[in-house]
């Protein structure tokens, strides 16, 4: 599988990469470490004239602390910087678990948190081979009508499988998005859309530079089940946060990931705990309403009924843990 | 049985072994790990064009037009090529193993598959050949393959084996009404009598999916037929043998004009041991430019060319008595043999018998139909089908025990066959070490402390298998050379026709060369698998390996130590016999203060009035009529834990006791097990091809979900050493027996965690973990073990 011809453009700082941004608009595609972008552009997924490289764009590659305890992450950090990275891990150890999560210590290695905030929605009707994907109807991933998936929908199905993410929805991160001209700050939980094609809210010609995580003192945990333990995707997962002590949890909250097109953040299981704590009978009664928040579920990847049982024994699994740290 | 009296013994020489079980480091390891071993696709030619593929995207559907003039008007396109250009080649793989099957069975079976190297008119599954394009380079071979116009009347496909078989199917094949390649029965000893005669039955269903064996290295031709008179094919193969066999009369070639060169091979695992499509398109695309044509399989194309193992339904009976006593086993297995037909139901034999070895039983059954459908073309995987097979076996065995309230480990020692052990068809089992294998793997697993005592989801199981060593009775000869020539320098080469894809058997042949020489085995080269240069070899299958060849490469050095004895013997003045190779010296037997440095012997040999040329050459085939010589003897325990919850196992240990005869080299045994513990571990829990109407959603490397590191449990070795009297130095496979028991032993320690359930199919996916809880006693009694 041949790259599809492009032009490789290396910038040195944020303003070059925004000024190239804003010359190719949807010609362009960012390459920061590569690992997803240079496999789907094998996969004649996407032919961009133009792979902007933002590798030696040192001014997004810092972790700075902020003074009120929170920190602010360049979008251009390897995972492997976060994860060696002692304040990441003493203030976020959800979002540490996360990052880990993700791949190998290969891919971690040069892949950044920005690339796996911004990871392409997933589909095995799509992300295969261009002449494997000539034996399919076009589907809405490739120029077409149609999502096989769900045959009848309008909309593409394809999973959101990012792992980061889901943390930094609980912790409130903020993502700092920037084009050559302005900037705008939104909260990551408002970045993502329920559609598999055009999955974020990110314009063509605009670059997420930061991640700014607040200081946060409650309790999180995230979990990740995957077929194996290393090198892949999740077929569910979950972050969670609580305030509070021991049962009690006054403020609650569970994001699932990689079950559909988009994070999905649980409001009545939520509910149900800060209302009643995290006893066994009150985790049960919240997991036995996860089902209803999940909206209709694919089976891509794995079967729907398994990604829902994998829902409620993740939700399940998340406020256990939360009640013991 | 008498033993066998080997001719070219040298007693005094083999007492005291020097390299023979000693830990060599594999001799290309530092190259293999800095990336400096050589492999087909780095084979780069003055000229060599691209070749690519057009493939069939329907199942079955008639052409209804094929238009390649806009592909070939593509300026750096060499030449299109269709079915025109292939007329009347048919692409056939193993028609020699028909002739022994006859032979063997008494009764002809269809072998040559028929097989065109492009659809014509008609395609019968995705994937399917149907053009193929050279081009200077492979982005316009690409361009150039999407300028072909294939115009589609799709018709109706049957995809199940089930539905194939049944009235108004849509027919494959019209040489094969009713989808029904072929059937096979094998009878041995008497099974009908000792069913009736047994106290009872037990009997069970099992499923194995479809795989794909996942090679290191992706298939690929390197092919130069540019001048008519040669045809030079680079490609990974388990034989270049068998490939010069079958490419020489496709191409009206004599076998010296067919030259087959196997580098290095990423893996083989019964899939390259023939043939296949892209080896024919790369030679047809080659001879029509007169150039050098490398054909790449990308990842997924890999997946849709198959050859690996194909939908298997078994259903299975054992006789057994109230004492325990194992009387006799009845198998029958459907096969889905996919589009083309082929010599998976012929091979398929052995999976009746690596399980039925083990057992002194009163008879044994074991039916195969191969039936056609419109899915990919299927053949082996590694392990054959046995490691489905004896898992469908072992189940049953763990619930006669079960049933009779034994521990399955005394139900397993009490049926065990012994040394000297005639088989059902008159096999002899010169060597065995079975019993000492269970008693081992019961001690280092702590089975006494486990089996029965462990909590729920959490299971122990122990499988026992038996594994032929060599390929005579699948072919008419199964012979190995060698070559061994000793350098006036003392560095020895050995020149050999078997590949290593792997396995490690070049050093081992190494260290056997070596062995008789009394040198370091760093001190010898190997020159392989160029069909040449190297002398005669059948390939890297059924376990011949170590044994054929390892004993062609013994004879060969010993007539190469012979020619250098004359010498020393003149010079230490005594009897070539009382002379002994080792540490680099050979030493009088009688008197070992005397002795020549061998570098010296080397030298002198050329150097002296002869001027000798050290050239040993040797080669061995089974001499029993049956055809095999020896058969490993393999008994593992595999611990589990099931997560009730998400239905994931984890394997938590595998204890390995395998009769090898005796250990060549502890290091690539230990590897060998690793391996196969890997394979079948990931065959019966991981990997599986998912199809959506015989299209594969999931041709990669990561969504065909193959364990990797961290799912690779615990693994305890045990060489289990019985001095075989056929092996080189005693030795006999450890190249397959291993695979075929895991897989079982996991089945069984899943089925111990669910309360006894039985397992129906693999891989055991969660979700069939979590249908298998919900169906077993298990879950009526609570979540507490019955």
């Amino acid at each position: 599988m041949l790259l599809p011809d492009h032009q490789y453009l290396t910038v040195d700082s944020l303003s070059d990469c925004l000024k190239a941004l804003r010359e190719n608009g949807e010609r362009a595609q960012v390459v920061a470490g590569g690992t997803d972008v240079i496999f789907n552009m094998r996969l004649k997924l996407f032919e961009p004239d133009v792979a902007l490289s933002i590798r030696r764009v040192a001014e997004l590659q810092q972790v700075e602390e902020l003074p009120d305890g929170g920190l602010r992450i360049g979008a251009g950090c390897r995972l492997v910087d976060l994860v060696e990275h002692p304040l990441v891990n003493e203030r976020y150890p959800a979002f540490a678990d996360a990052v880990r999560a993700v791949a190998s210590a290969h891919i971690r290695n040069i892949a950044t948190l920005g690339g796996n905030i911004c990871l392409k929605t997933r589909c095995w009707y799509t992300n295969n081979s261009e002449q494997w994907r000539q034996g399919v109807k076009e589907c809405f991933k490739t120029d077409g009508e149609l999502c096989h998936v769900i045959k009848s929908s309008s909309l593409c199905h394809a999973i959101n499988n990012a792992d980061t993410p889901l943390p930094l929805i609980t912790l409130g991160a903020v993502l700092t998005l920037q084009n050559a001209d302005q900037r705008r700050e939104v909260p990551i939980a408002e970045f993502y859309r329920k559609d598999g094609m055009d999955h974020t809210v990110l314009a063509p010609d605009e670059l997420v530079t930061h991640v700014t995580l607040p200081p946060v003192a409650d309790r999180t945990v995230f979990l990740k089940i995957a077929a194996r333990q290393g090198m892949d995707f999740s077929q569910a997962a979950i972050a969670a946060r609580a305030a509070g002590t021991g049962a009690d949890a006054p403020q609650v909250s569970l994001v699932l990931g990689s079950i559909s097109m988009a994070p999905i953040q649980l409001d009545q299981p939520a509910r149900t705990v800060e209302a009643q704590g995290l006893s066994d009978e009150a985790i049960e009664q919240a997991v036995a309403q996860v089902r209803a928040e999940l909206g209709e579920l694919t089976s891509l990847y794995a079967r729907a009924s398994y990604k829902s049982h994998l829902a409620k024994v993740l939700v399940r699994r998340a406020l256990k843990a939360l009640r013991e740290m | 049985m008498p033993p066998p009296t080997d001719p070219q013994a040298i007693p005094a020489q083999e007492a005291e072994l020097s390299v023979v079980g000693k830990r060599q480091p594999r001799l290309d390891g530092p190259q293999k790990v800095t990336g400096r071993s050589v492999f087909t696709d780095d084979v780069v030619l003055p000229g060599m064009l691209a070749g690519k593929i057009l493939r069939s995207q329907h199942a079955h559907a008639r052409i209804v037009r094929l238009d390649t003039s806009r592909a070939e008007a593509l300026p750096g396109v060499k030449a299109v090529i269709t079915a025109a250009h292939a007329m009347g080649m048919a692409a056939s793989s193993t028609e020699s193993a028909g002739e022994a099957s006859r032979r063997r069975t008494g009764r002809a079976i269809k072998l040559k598959t028929g097989e065109s190297v492009f659809a014509d008119q008609v395609v019968t599954y995705i994937g399917e050949e149907i053009a193929a394009v050279a081009a200077l380079d492979e982005a316009t071979a690409e361009k150039a393959l999407e300028l072909i116009e294939v115009e589609y009347e799709p018709l109706p496909a049957t995809m199940d084996s089930r539905r194939a078989v049944k009235p108004g199917a849509p027919q494959v094949n019209p040489e094969f009404p009713g989808n029904v390649w072929s059937e096979d029965i094998d009878n041995y000893g008497k099974p009908d009598e000792a069913f009736e005669s047994a106290d009872f039955v037990v009997e069970g269903k099992f499923e194995a999916g479809v795989t794909h064996n996942l090679y290191a290295e992706f298939h690929v031709a390197v092919v130069d037929f540019s001048r008519p008179d040669k045809l030079k094919v680079w490609t990974p193969t388990q034989t270049s043998y068998l490939m010069q066999h079958s490419l020489a009369p496709a191409f009206g070639l004599s076998l010296n004009q067919v030259q087959i060169i196997h580098l290095n091979t990423g893996g083989a695992f019964s899939g390259r041991g023939a043939v296949r499509p892209h080896h024919y398109v790369a030679a047809l695309l080659s001879r029509e430019t007169r150039r050098p044509v490398k054909v790449f399989s990308a990842g997924d194309e890999e997946f849709l060319i198959g050859r690996a193992l194909g939908k298997n339904r078994y259903k299975t009976r054992i006789a057994a008595n109230k004492d325990g006593t194992l009387k006799a086993f009845d198998m029958s297995c459907e096969m889905d043999g996919g589009a083309v037909g082929n010599e998976v139901g012929y091979f398929g034999w052995m999976a009746g018998l690596c399980n039925a070895w083990v057992f002194d039983l009163e008879g044994n059954r074991f039916r195969r139909k191969v039936i056609l459908t419109h899915q990919r073309p299927n053949f082996l995987g590694h392990g054959g089908m046995m490691v489905s097979s004896n898992c469908a076996v072992a189940q049953l065995v763990a619930k006669v025990a079960k049933s009779l309230d034994m521990d399955p480990m005394d139900l397993l020692l009490k049926n065990a066959v012994e040394p000297g052990h005639t088989g059902l068809s008159g096999e002899v089992f010169a060597s065995c070490g079975l019993k000492e294998c269970i008693e081992t793997v019961r001690r280092e697993s702590g089975w006494d402390d486990k089996y029965g005592k462990l909590p729920p989801f959490h299971g122990i199981g122990v499988a026992i298998g038996a594994m032929a060593s060599g390929a005579k009775g699948a072919f008419k000869h199964d012979t190995s050379a060698a070559m061994v020539r000793v350098g006036e320098d003392g560095l020895v080469t050995v020149y050999t026709g078997i590949p290593d894809m792997g396995q490690g058997t070049h050093t081992t042949m190494a260290m056997i060369a070596a062995e008789v020489l009394g040198i370091d085995a760093n001190d010898v080269q190997l020159i392989a698998g160029d069909t040449d240069l190297t002398p005669v070899d059948v390939g890297a299958f059924a376990q011949r390996g170590t044994i054929t060849t390892g004993n062609a490469t013994r004879n060969a050095a010993i007539d190469a130590r012979n020619q250098l004895a004359k010498h020393a013997a003149e010079k230490l003045a005594t009897e070539q016999h009382n002379l002994v190779f080792r540490n680099g010296r050979v030493i009088r037997a009688d008197d070992p203060d005397q002795s020549l440095s061998f570098k010296e012997v080397a030298y002198a040999t050329l150097h002296g009035m002869e001027g000798r040329c050290v050239m040993g050459r040797g080669f061995f085939n089974s001499p029993l009529p049956y055809g095999t010589m020896a058969w490993s003897f393999d008994a593992q325990v595999a611990e589990v834990k099931v997560d009730p919850e998400t239905g994931q196992i984890q394997v938590l240990k595998v204890t390995v006791a395998h009769d090898l005869g005796r250990t060549i080299n502890p290091l690539a045994v230990e590897g060998q097990i690793d391996g196969q513990v890997f394979s079948a571990m990931s065959q019966v829990i991981y990997e599986e091809l998912v199809t959506d109407d015989g299209l594969f959603l999931n041709p990669s490397r990561l969504e065909y979900k193959m364990p990797r590191t961290y799912e690779m449990p615990e693994i305890s070795h045990h060489m289990i050493e019985t001095h075989d009297p056929y092996g080189p130095f005693g030795a006999k496979e450890v190249g397959e027996g291993p695979v075929v028991v895991t897989g079982a032993a996991i089945i069984a320690a899943v089925s111990d965690a669910l309360g006894g359930t039985l397992i129906p199919e693999m891989p055991m996916t969660p979700i069939r973990v979590l249908k298998a809880i919900r169906g077993s006693e298990l879950y009526e009694n609570g979540g507490q073990k019955p």
